[in-house]
């Protein structure tokens, strides 16, 4: 056992004396996870919002309605444009979509004639032209059933304004106004107050966390899996050295010599966890109590993954073949596994992948950790599991390390 | 004392070690003479068990390395051919490190901790990290990793390769103190005067066989008195090899119609004269080398190559 420490002792001098690569651990993960972080819009998520234009061709009192309508829709920025630089616009990505309301709009409404509206989307764009469409289809809908309600008063605003006035005679305002009180007042008790009423209660915890507590336990297991990737490699390095030919000629056995190597990886991967775990406690309002568990497994997974690493560096021919087979496992691991990217953000099919690969499923227990209370009993089979991967790396490494990666 | 008996190390079909036996004394310097890629290194890597010998038998003070490895290697100090040292610790904390991989602690691995730092005299860089230490000094720090724990056998694997002439020098005389104070050592080189000036006994390998094995005065006695020479040129061989012929106390070792090589007491003084018998033959003599008796003349009289060919 003294060996074992003494071994770990001696990899941690040498990691402190060489701090830049402790730093890149660290630091690729966090520059990593700030890229996406900002690329998904910061840690407040905004309401997205769909500028659409509006080329008004019929300049009617009922498209005068509609546009004001639509300006009222709380997803969409509505301004009107030229039929031409509408296009223009969209076509440049500048804008969501571009209603065009023909001339007749207001007549054929009126009068009930069938009329298309085009509806010119942006096809750079997957969600905002959905919530526009749907949007535009609600208003029409409801300029339908005012037109029901009111088309009376509005026939003969229409009348009046189709004899070149300029606008309504005050006579045919009053009658209008009294006809639209009429009608609400004949409406009140169905629609106010509403029977059925949705009410939207914010989950304490989930939505608070926001965007930046998605991604923490991710950009956790990166740089893990990151920290695994370095310490591991350092095999290669001793034996580069020549220290390894060394240390297999002394009476100490090599699975001591290899234990210490994954127990100085362990403290680096505690070390870091001891600081980002609480700061994602302090800034995401993480219950401290669940800290402990959340440690134990993030520790407990990332040695067992440091143990995975080290057995795939001693199975290769070469560093260079090394190096290249864990950045190909290791970069689409992180991607798919819920560290580029929360699962939460992921289509439910990738996600599902995701959460299958070993990263994941580790990830996903951390954040059942971090999400709510979980019986540290329930976490005993997953324990296990992680338990007998590692030690079966271990002793498969320690075979090859003695057998031939040292000397040959 | 380490007992080598018909070691055999072979991968595939390849026969790199072919059934060497020799025996190394405590208190002496047992040299392994070779070209590179004789066997000398695969030898050692068996000795200290980074290989599995494929035949024979190898004990350590007593202590068979396969089926004792422990105890074996634990009375074993290497010192191999390539710096094994970590470049990020200074020297003192790479001989604690190797000093403790032996089973040292506390007070015994400060203790001799010291006493090698003086010996490699080293005590001023101990602080040092190695990778700021000259290419000698990092020499002196690799031997002093393999005597840190005190080992009754070491093993010194070409020592010496890429050493400037003043370390070469201290590493020698290091050499020379260890063996003084009864350890065992075995000392591989392709440096024919180190061998002559430093061993005790040696053994000549070559394409993984032993080829000679004694004292340096037993294997100087196997050449004999006689100095080899070589004739380089163009040759008729029979015509050459007749006139040789007539010249007394002379042994054609080789003739050929690129060179031909004797053996003669004297030659230097006789050159006139075998200059004479070859110009009878019609021989175009281009270069002539004389080699007075050493490890040298025997190695190339036992494999018609140099050394370091």
């Amino acid at each position: 056992m003294r060996f074992v420490w003494d071994s770990a002792r001696k990899d941690l001098v040498r990691m402190l004396r060489d701090p830049a690569a402790l730093l890149l651990w660290i630091a690729i993960p966090l520059a990593i996870g700030a890229l996406i972080f900002l690329a998904f819009g910061g840690r407040t998520p905004r309401t997205p919002v769909a500028p659409l234009l509006i080329a008004d061709l019929d300049h009617s009192l009922v498209s005068g309605l509609l546009i004001t309508g639509l300006g009222r829709v709380p997803v969409i920025a509505a301004d009107t444009a030229s039929e031409s630089r509408g296009r223009a616009r969209v076509a440049a990505g500048r804008a969501t979509a571009l209603l065009v309301i023909p001339k007749g709009f207001g007549d054929a409404v009126l009068d009930e004639r069938p009329m298309d509206l085009p509806l010119i989307t942006n096809p750079a764009q997957r969600v905002l032209p959905g919530i526009v469409q749907e949007s535009v289809d609600i208003l029409l809908d409801g300029t339908f059933y005012a037109q029901r309600l009111f088309r009376e008063p509005l026939r003969e605003i229409r009348s009046e304004l189709a004899g070149g006035a300029e606008r309504p005679s005050d006579a045919a305002t009053v009658r209008a106004s009294i006809e639209v009180n009429r009608a609400v007042g004949r409406l009140r008790r169905y629609v106010t107050p509403p029977v059925v009423a949705v009410e939207t209660r914010v989950e304490k915890g989930a939505t608070e966390a926001g965007f930046g507590a998605l991604f923490l336990p991710g950009l956790l297991f990166m740089t893990l899996l990151f920290v695994g990737e370095g310490v591991s490699g350092d095999l290669w390095r001793e034996r580069t050295q020549g220290t390894l030919r060394r240390v297999v000629s002394s009476p100490h056995s090599v699975p001591a010599f290899l234990a210490g190597k994954l127990l100085a990886g362990a403290i680096v991967i505690a070390a870091i966890c001891l600081v980002a775990l609480p700061l994602h406690s302090l800034f995401f309002g993480l219950d401290p109590g669940r800290l402990p568990l959340a440690l134990a497994w993030s520790v407990f997974s990332g040695t067992v993954f440091l143990a995975a690493l080290m057995l795939i560096q001693l199975l290769a021919s070469s560093q260079r073949t090394a190096g290249v087979l864990t950045s190909m496992l290791l970069f689409p691991l992180l991607m798919v596994g819920g560290s580029f990217f929360p699962f939460e953000t992921m289509p439910v099919w990738l996600a599902r992948i995701g959460r299958a690969t070993p990263n994941g499923w580790a990830l996903s227990q951390l954040k059942a950790i971090l999400g709510g209370p979980v019986e540290p009993g329930a976490l005993l089979a997953p324990l296990l599991g992680l338990a007998a991967v590692g030690i079966a790396c271990f002793l498969l490494g320690a075979r090859r390390l003695a057998r031939g990666f040292a000397t040959s | 004392m380490i007992e080598v008996e018909g070691l055999r190390k072979t991968y595939g079909d390849l026969v790199a070690v072919d059934g060497i036996t020799f025996r190394a004394e405590p208190g002496r310097i047992f040299g392994l003479l070779g070209p590179n890629g004789a066997g000398k290194t695969t030898t050692i890597g068996c000795i200290c068990g980074l290989l599995q010998p494929s035949a024979g038998r190898i004990r350590v003070m007593g202590h068979d390395v396969v089926l004792e490895p422990r105890a074996a290697r634990a009375r074993m100090g290497l010192v191999p051919q390539e710096l094994a040292l970590y470049e990020e610790l200074s020297a003192e904390e790479n001989l604690r490190y190797w000093g403790a991989a032996y089973g040292l602690s506390g007070d015994a691995l400060r203790r001799r901790v010291g006493a090698v730092l003086e010996v490699a005299a080293l005590l001023d860089r101990a602080r040092t990290p190695v990778r700021k230490l000259s290419g000698g000094l990092k020499r002196r720090l690799n031997f002093a990793c393999g005597i840190v724990h005190a080992p009754q056998v070491v093993l010194l694997d070409e020592a010496t390769v890429g050493v400037d002439p003043q370390s070469r020098v201290r590493l020698l005389d290091m050499v020379r103190a260890l063996a003084k104070e009864g350890t065992c050592v075995l000392y591989t080189t392709h440096y024919m005067e180190e061998a002559q000036s430093l061993c005790d006994a040696i053994g000549i390998v070559d394409h993984g066989k032993l080829i000679a094995l004694g004292s340096l005065d037993e294997l100087r006695a196997m050449v004999g008195e006689r100095d080899l020479v070589r004739f380089g040129g163009a040759f008729d061989h029979e015509a050459t090899a007749a006139a040789l012929a007539r010249i007394e106390g002379l042994e054609l070792l080789e003739s050929a119609p690129g060179g031909v090589r004797i053996a003669m007491r004297e030659a230097s003084r006789r050159l006139p004269e075998l200059f004479a018998a070859l110009a009878a033959a019609r021989a175009e003599v281009r270069e002539t080398t004389v080699i007075q008796p050493s490890l040298e003349s025997l190695f190339i009289k036992l494999t018609g190559r140099e050394l370091r060919d």
